[in-house]
């Protein structure tokens, strides 16, 4: 083996990573020098096509400062970079004493940990715990009410948790270095991609804020940090540095989707790699099937098992900190509400009888309460509307009331007729006092169902006002035929309408602008009697003839409640799409961030005020955007020269380059594209995770081109470095204002406007 | 470890080549060289000159006189069962709702528009006309009974192109190298397949389509031969064009056909590589090669296409249903439509009608009805017609009546200025209640308020914001021009803009289009632009403008615009739509026609379309088994039995893959007629899989099995057969064909 080695073993001096990346990768094939050592290699690696890298002669433990520093000096540039980053983050950030712009809703979400109440939010759990975790320990009470533009009081430790929150963004420089080296770039590339990380002036301006960004892009790092490592432990499987690599690999993944969604693109780009690491292996005919089986476990456990597990111990921290009623109650079961602290819920009269005032709620994932208000549909029957709404609200009141031609219901009465399966009742609307209604109109959106409106009267109505109660099952009680009376909260029922046999329900279609964009109501002629869609339940229940409920010591299961959670959390995020006539300055499309085309003013535009404003470092950002197109033709080049039998690599060299652009251009590729397709409204932030794996092919197709060429000169490479190295920095410097923090008018800066639709100036 | 050595065959040494350039010997099990096959030596002694050439038919399609006669009968039984009682029935069925009435309408010359591309509509009114039809009658609705049309020669049409592709089936399976038991195998098929045949006894446009499909393919697989034969001969160019101008027509037809272009591509890709990786071809001749097809294969069919629609825009001369779609340049061409020249200097005391320039709704709109909600004053709307309740009056709103004044005050930005409504003596009015419809905190109502003799008040003011002018005509970005500067009306008192949006009122607005007063307004949809304006002190030679006439160019591009919005928008949900997850298994048909207890259901030949889908899915799991093999080593892509199989097949899937999977990122609305271009291909690979599974039977049994095969086929199509014509049938045997609880003809 030590035959095959072109540089010598310890010869990787400061300029030997370039030797190193030649050398990683040896193709296998049969034969070769060990054709017959079979055995002894398929202990070492199964052909992994991946040999270790240089053997370090053990060094002596160093003696002096001196020697120690010269051992380890490899890690001085990067230590230099952090301390550089620390300055950039954390210089002057409590500049601006104001609530900058999302810390509006982090911030708020934050004090909700510390005020223990639940809320309901889009993104998953763990961001906001390490915001609230932030404001522990800098003493904040979580009294504060985080409204935007609002100046912080004093008893507010907003500059600590600005710096807690920083240490993201500080982290993310020398998993920077660290990645590059991984990655087996030169050293020059790695300086060059480090300092294109460090001055970024956009992924500065948003790591200086309590925001989730910097915390998603730091775990981003880390997922593509531990997939870089992992890769090169591959020669020697199943060893402990290999086990490490690959479980930090699932942990960080579980760790950046516990922060955003969007966490999921990154863990595409895992998935790619290790689908095709899989498929190469399974070509290696040297390998045993139990190893190979062996290979799949250890993936499953460490890449699904881990990440989910993290995922779910993340919710179910947030639902063991959340356990007081909050403003995000209505999103959970009726079960769930009932067990959070401060809600009545379990005051509810028992059984639901005539003359009750409920409030009935869908049991599909993410249902809200059967609600009508004034508004009428300005289609079909334009009747006033049913809709299904989230908030705890009057109008989601209904009075359960007999059928019309029964004995009307009597208030003064003093026995109470008790609803059971398969009564006919007529749902009266409280505070309008119309009746639930059904009829052979089209519903607006799902045009199949029928539609469901409110019509008539206390006094006026008809058949189409009836609906058939049927039960589905009790909770508590079990199944069907164990159920007598309905009981609130526990049974689920659903109700048919006795004219037209159709089902009420709401699924997650959404009303245009005239319905406020709430949940359409509809009556689907499919029996499905599996359908959650269909199944309500008694939420909140007034009836001043019954005794209150007892405080009843039930557990809404764990499952049940994430899965509910994170199905709502779809939901509402599905539900943010851009009014078509609204123009929202602060919104941009995909296609304007690659070539920066917006920026995004984070704050007031006054004076007085401290301005931030979210634009990118012009030449990352175009370099990387020019470099991703670059790649393509790169590739188109050199595929069509090796149809034509040219060859321009060397041994391994083309593996190892189709590696680094696979990972730079898959990543960017599964962190970009999905916005183009996604309808809710994006913004410029949601690029910066794809910015890093722009800013990794820049560096790539510059090492390959220039640092790591043979033809060039060293001076040349000196050359190019010095200017690629001089535009980062010097564009950072005529930028750094809009990320530290424009004091003063904004007038005064001058020579900003670089391209005509950046808003810098009024 | 001692198994994966057993794999590797024995021949090969074991040095360090890698697999691609191991040559394969020569193996006993391979048969023996047809005759007219030559081996390396022989084809390089005949590349010299002086030696002969060796003759090869055309497109490499070689048939006996025995199988000619046989494929004769297939297309008379195909003709038979396409043309049979062609007439019945004598009512209109389905869409011929529309492709009827777009015959009428080219016969009219009236404009309308479609989501089609017009091939295939103006050879439906080629025929027609030739049939002497005078395009009087208006196919209103499914079921009406046909008076003076001449309806069977229409359906003609679609009949003898839907014959055509049984032929052409026959052919291309022959020049896919198959054996003539397989080609009239898939002929078979494709004649008594009833959901074709159901399509092209209709006035349709998916029978031309697949007719073109079909024909394109046929025309590659020709082309392919001579490429192999020799290349830049006569043929060779002579198929290529073909295939280029088959390809043009057929998305020509509908849309659909880029598929096949899509198909045609990447095989071509696939040659150009291969050919590029011959290290035999020099540039020059790879240059001349891909230069050769790049004329062909794009710049032919893209010039063919937009042909057609010059022929289109030559027909469609006079104003129709479809102006409203169009821009007002594009209207401006069309005659009914043209407007006068009118004065290019707006000032003061104008009198103009306003247009929104980003939706066809109209023009600004007033009329004495008042709107039921919100302020219950004068309702202001866009409306799409020229009318006199489109005109204002422009008055300056700052100084005081300025009519002794006989200079002209232009407009300028910044200006404020009121609207009189000259009919109702409003002006055009806004503040803070919620319009109508988009009842948004965003959104302020727009009215018409004011009464004689009233000063009016500061709601009624606007300001005047240019926001573009014409290139041509640099006073337009100074000064307010008709129709070259498009502006913006502010409402000073708000803040907000003029708006309007693609939103209807109900109505009692007449279903005009609403018009708001919008906070945050989106700017395309805010922009307006003087239509015609007119000045008591200008004088009648003062300069005049009108619209620019578009050239082919601009009105082809803006079409196809307006085509690609309206097919996106067709996303409403109809009663016999379908997913396309469930057309491969034939869940559900399409009622077309119900009349006196007859019926048209459009329901393909269940046994032949579950047979393509089963030969679909077999070849998909075969080559996944075999590219699994390939990676664990083993060397099956070096038989060349197996090469050959996936050649055909290979290319016979990616067509079926091609003409179905797109559809699963279409939103709109889809329909199981959508499915028969890609139906086509599973029936073509049907027989592909025929070919290569009988490969090593004798050719007697194999024809034995084709035979069944095909006779089950027939039995399937004659038991649906009442289904396709719409002919009488027993409630209890309609009953019984009920196969699959979805299919819902039997009610």
């Amino acid at each position: 083996m030590e035959a095959r080695r072109r540089a010598a073993p310890g010869t990787a001096t400061n300029d030997g990573w370039a030797a190193d990346g030649s050398e990683g990768p040896v193709p296998t094939g049969y034969g070769g020098d060990d054709e017959k050592d079979v055995y002894g290699k398929a202990r070492v690696g199964y052909g992994t096509g991946r040999l270790g890298p240089p053997r370090q002669r053990a060094q002596p433990p160093p003696e002096s400062f001196a020697e120690f520093i010269q051992q380890n000096v490899e890690h001085v540039p990067p230590i230099l970079y952090t301390l550089l980053s620390i300055w950039t983050r954390c210089y002057k950030i409590g500049l601006a004493n104001v609530v900058v712009w999302d810390e509006a809703h982090f911030g708020k979400f934050g004090s909700h940990y510390l005020k223990r109440e639940f809320y309901f939010d889009v993104h998953p759990p763990l961001g906001k715990m390490l915001v609230g975790l932030a404001g522990l320990l800098a003493g904040y009470d979580g009294h504060f009410e985080f409204k935007s533009g609002d100046i912080y009081p004093d008893n507010i430790p907003y500059v600590t948790m600005r710096v807690m929150l920083a240490m993201f963004g500080i982290g993310m420089v020398p998993l920077a270095w660290y990645t590059a080296r991984e990655l087996h770039m030169s050293r020059r590339a790695c300086h060059l991609v480090t300092l294109m990380v460090l001055l970024d002036v956009a992924w500065l301006c948003i790591s200086r804020f309590i925001l989730l960004d910097s915390m998603l892009l730091f775990f981003t790092f880390t997922t593509v940090f531990g997939l870089t490592k992992f890769h090169n432990q591959q020669y020697q499987s199943f060893s402990p540095e290999w086990w490490f690599w690959l479980a930090g690999t699932g942990l960080s993944i579980g760790a950046v989707c516990s922060v955003k969604w969007v966490g999921l693109f990154v863990t595409a780009l895992v998935g790619f790699y290790t689908i095709e690491d899989l498929w190469n292996k399974f070509g290696d005919l040297h390998m045993p099937i139990r190893v190979y089986a062996r290979h799949w476990v250890a993936r499953i456990i460490c890449l699904i098992v881990v990440p989910i597990l993290f995922y779910m111990a993340s919710f179910k921290i947030h639902f063991l900190i959340l356990n007081h009623s909050g403003p995000g109650d209505a999103q959970m079961s009726s079960l769930f509400q009932a067990n959070l602290e401060g809600n009545d819920f379990a005051l509810n009269p028992l059984e639901v009888g005539y003359g009750s005032k409920v409030t009935l709620k869908n049991m599909g994932w993410g249902g809200g309460l059967l609600h009508s208000h004034v508004q009428t549909f300005p289609v079909g029957s334009n009747q006033q509307q049913v809709t299904c709404y989230h908030y705890k609200d009057e109008n989601n009141q209904w009075t359960v009331l007999p059928a019309w031609g029964e004995t009307p219901y009597d208030p003064n009465a003093d026995d109470v007729d008790f609803l059971k399966d398969g009564d006919v009742v007529r749902l009266q609307h409280v505070p309008t006092k119309r009746n639930l209604h059904s009829h052979v109109v089209p519903a607006p959106v799902t045009s199949l169902n029928h539609e469901v409106s409110c019509y008539g009267n206390e006094t006026m109505g008809d058949v189409n006002d009836h609906w058939i109660v049927q039960v589905v099952d009790d909770l508590h009680r079990g199944k069907k035929e164990h159920v007598g009376r309905i009981h609130s909260l526990t049974t689920r029922m659903r109700f048919r309408h006795k004219v037209l046999g159709c089902y009420l329900r709401a699924a997650n279609a959404i009303l245009p602008q005239w319905g406020f964009k709430q949940v359409e109501v509809s009556c689907d002629k499919e029996d499905n009697p599996n359908d959650d869609h269909t199944y309500w339940n008694v939420e909140s229940h007034i009836n001043p003839k019954l005794p209150i409920g007892e405080m009843k010591q039930y557990r809404s299961p764990f499952l049940r409640d994430f899965w509910h959670l994170n199905v709502a959390m779809m939901t509402s995020n599905n539900a943010l799409v851009p009014d078509p006539d609204k123009e929202d300055i602060l919104a941009s499309k995909p296609l304007d961030w690659p070539w920066l085309h917006y920026g995004l003013r984070m704050c007031g535009w006054g004076d007085s005020q401290v301005k931030y404003y979210l634009l990118g470092n012009p030449v990352v950002w175009w370099g990387g955007t020019a470099s991703l197109i670059a790649s393509v033709g790169v590739l188109a080049v050199y595929l069509l020269r090796m149809q034509r039998r040219y060859n321009d690599f060397e041994p391994g060299e083309w593996e190892q380059f189709l590696y680094v652009g696979k990972i730079a251009f898959l990543g960017w590729v599964f962190q970009y594209l999905p916005f183009m397709i996604m309808g809710r409204v994006t913004y410029i932030h949601h690029y910066l995770p794809a910015l890093w794996f722009s800013v990794l092919m820049a560096g790539h197709l510059i090492d390959h081109f220039v640092f790591s060429s043979k033809r060039l000169s060293e001076r040349t490479k000196q050359i190019v470095f010095g200017i690629c190295a001089g535009a980062v920095i010097g564009t950072f410097w005529w930028f750094r204002g809009l990320a530290f923090g424009v004091e003063g008018p904004i007038g005064d800066q001058k020579g900003l406007l670089w391209r005509k639709t950046w808003n810098i100036y009024d | 470890m001692s198994d994966f050595r057993a794999r590797r065959p024995a021949s090969p040494p074991s040095s360090a080549q890698p697999y691609g350039k191991l040559s394969s010997a020569p193996s006993q099990r391979f048969p023996p060289r047809p005759k007219d096959r030559l081996d390396a030596d022989e084809r390089k002694a005949l590349a010299t000159s002086g030696y002969p050439r060796q003759h090869h038919p055309l497109g490499g399609f070689k048939l006996s006189s025995g199988e000619v006669k046989l494929l004769i009968l297939v297309v008379v039984l195909a003709a038979f069962v396409r043309l049979y009682k062609l007439s019945e029935p004598n009512s209109v069925v389905f869409d011929e709702v529309h492709f009827g009435k777009f015959a009428s309408k080219y016969i009219k010359t009236r404009y309308y528009v479609d989501v089609h591309p017009p091939l295939a509509k103006l050879l439906i009114t080629l025929v027609s006309v030739i049939s002497g039809y005078d395009g009087n009658f208006d196919f209103k609705d499914i079921g009406k009974i046909y008076a003076d049309v001449p309806y069977v020669m229409m359906r003609a049409l679609p009949a003898v192109m839907g014959l055509a592709v049984v032929p052409l089936t026959y052919l291309t399976l022959r020049g896919l190298d198959c054996r003539a038991t397989t080609a009239l195998l898939g002929s078979v098929l494709v004649a008594f397949e009833n959901s074709l045949i159901t399509q092209s006894r209709l006035i349709l446009l998916d029978s031309p389509l697949i007719f073109f499909t079909s024909l394109s393919t046929f025309c590659w697989v020709g082309f392919s031969n001579e490429d192999k034969a020799e290349p830049f001969t006569e043929q060779w160019w002579f198929w290529l064009t073909l295939t280029g101008l088959s390809l043009g027509a057929v998305v020509s037809c509908k849309w659909v056909g880029l598929f096949t272009i899509a198909l045609v591509g990447l095989c071509t890709i696939r040659q150009l590589w291969l050919l590029l990786g011959d290290m035999r071809v020099p540039p020059r001749l790879f240059v001349k090669h891909f230069c050769a097809r790049a004329l062909c294969l794009i710049v032919l069919p893209i010039t063919f296409y937009m042909a057609m629609f010059e022929i289109h825009f030559l027909i469609l001369q006079n104003s129709g249903e479809g102006d409203g779609f169009m821009s007002s340049e594009f209207q401006h061409t069309l005659q009914g439509r043209g407007m006068a020249d009118t004065f290019a200097d707006v000032a003061i005391g104008s009198e103009v009608t306003l247009r929104h320039v980003n939706t066809q709704g109209g023009y600004l709109h007033s009329h004495p009805h008042n709107y039921p909600g919100g302020s219950q004053q004068q309702q202001i709307t866009l409306y799409p017609h020229r009318d006199d309740n489109n005109n204002w009056i422009i008055r300056n709103a700052l100084e005081e009546k300025n009519t002794s004044s006989t200079d002209l005050v232009y407009l300028t930005p910044g200006m404020t200025v009121r609207f009189d409504h000259i009919s109702t003596n409003k002006r055009l009015h806004s503040h803070d209640v919620r319009p109508p419809i988009s009842e948004v905190d965003f959104q302020n109502e727009v009215s018409g308020y004011g009464f004689e003799g009233f000063e009016g008040d500061a709601n009624d003011n606007w300001i005047v914001e240019i926001e573009s002018g014409d290139r041509k005509d640099p006073e337009s970005k100074k000064r307010l021009r008709t129709l070259r500067t498009y502006f913006r009306l502010r409402h000073p008192l708000t803040g907000c803009y003029l708006f309007s949006h693609k939103v209807k009122l109900p109505e009692w607005g007449f279903e005009q289009q609403e018009v708001t007063c919008n906070k945050n307004a989106v700017k395309p949809n805010s922009l307006w632009v003087i239509e015609t304006n007119s000045h008591p002190n200008l004088p009648p030679d003062a300069e005049k403008v009108n619209y620019r006439i578009p050239g082919f160019l601009a009105k082809f591009l803006e079409l196809q615009r307006v085509m690609w919005d309206t097919n996106a928008g067709l996303t409403d949900r109809h009663v016999y739509d379908s997913r396309p997850l469930s057309w491969p298994f034939l869940k559900r048909g399409i009622n077309f026609w119900v009349k006196d207890h007859r019926q048209i259901y459009l329901l393909g030949n269940p046994f032949i379309w579950w047979s393509g889908t089963a030969a679909v899915l077999a070849y998909a799991a075969v080559r996944g088994f075999l590219v699994i093999r390939a990676q664990r080593g083993y060397k099956d892509f070096l038989n060349t039995g197996v090469v050959k199989a996936d050649q055909l097949c290979g290319f016979l899937f990616l067509g079926w893959a091609l003409h179905y999977l797109p559809f699963f990122l279409m939103e709109r609305q889809l329909f199981l007629h959508h499915y028969l271009p890609a139906l086509y291909f599973s029936i073509l690979l049907l027989a592909g899989v025929f070919e290569v599974v009988t490969g090593a039977l004798r050719p007697r049994v194999r024809l034995q099995i084709a035979g069944a095969i095909a006779v089950v086929a027939i039995l399937t199509f004659a038991y649906f057969s009442p289904l396709a014509y719409g002919s009488s049938w027993t409630r209890s045997k309609c009953m019984r064909a009920q196969w699959v609880k979805s299919w819902d003809f039997s009610w």
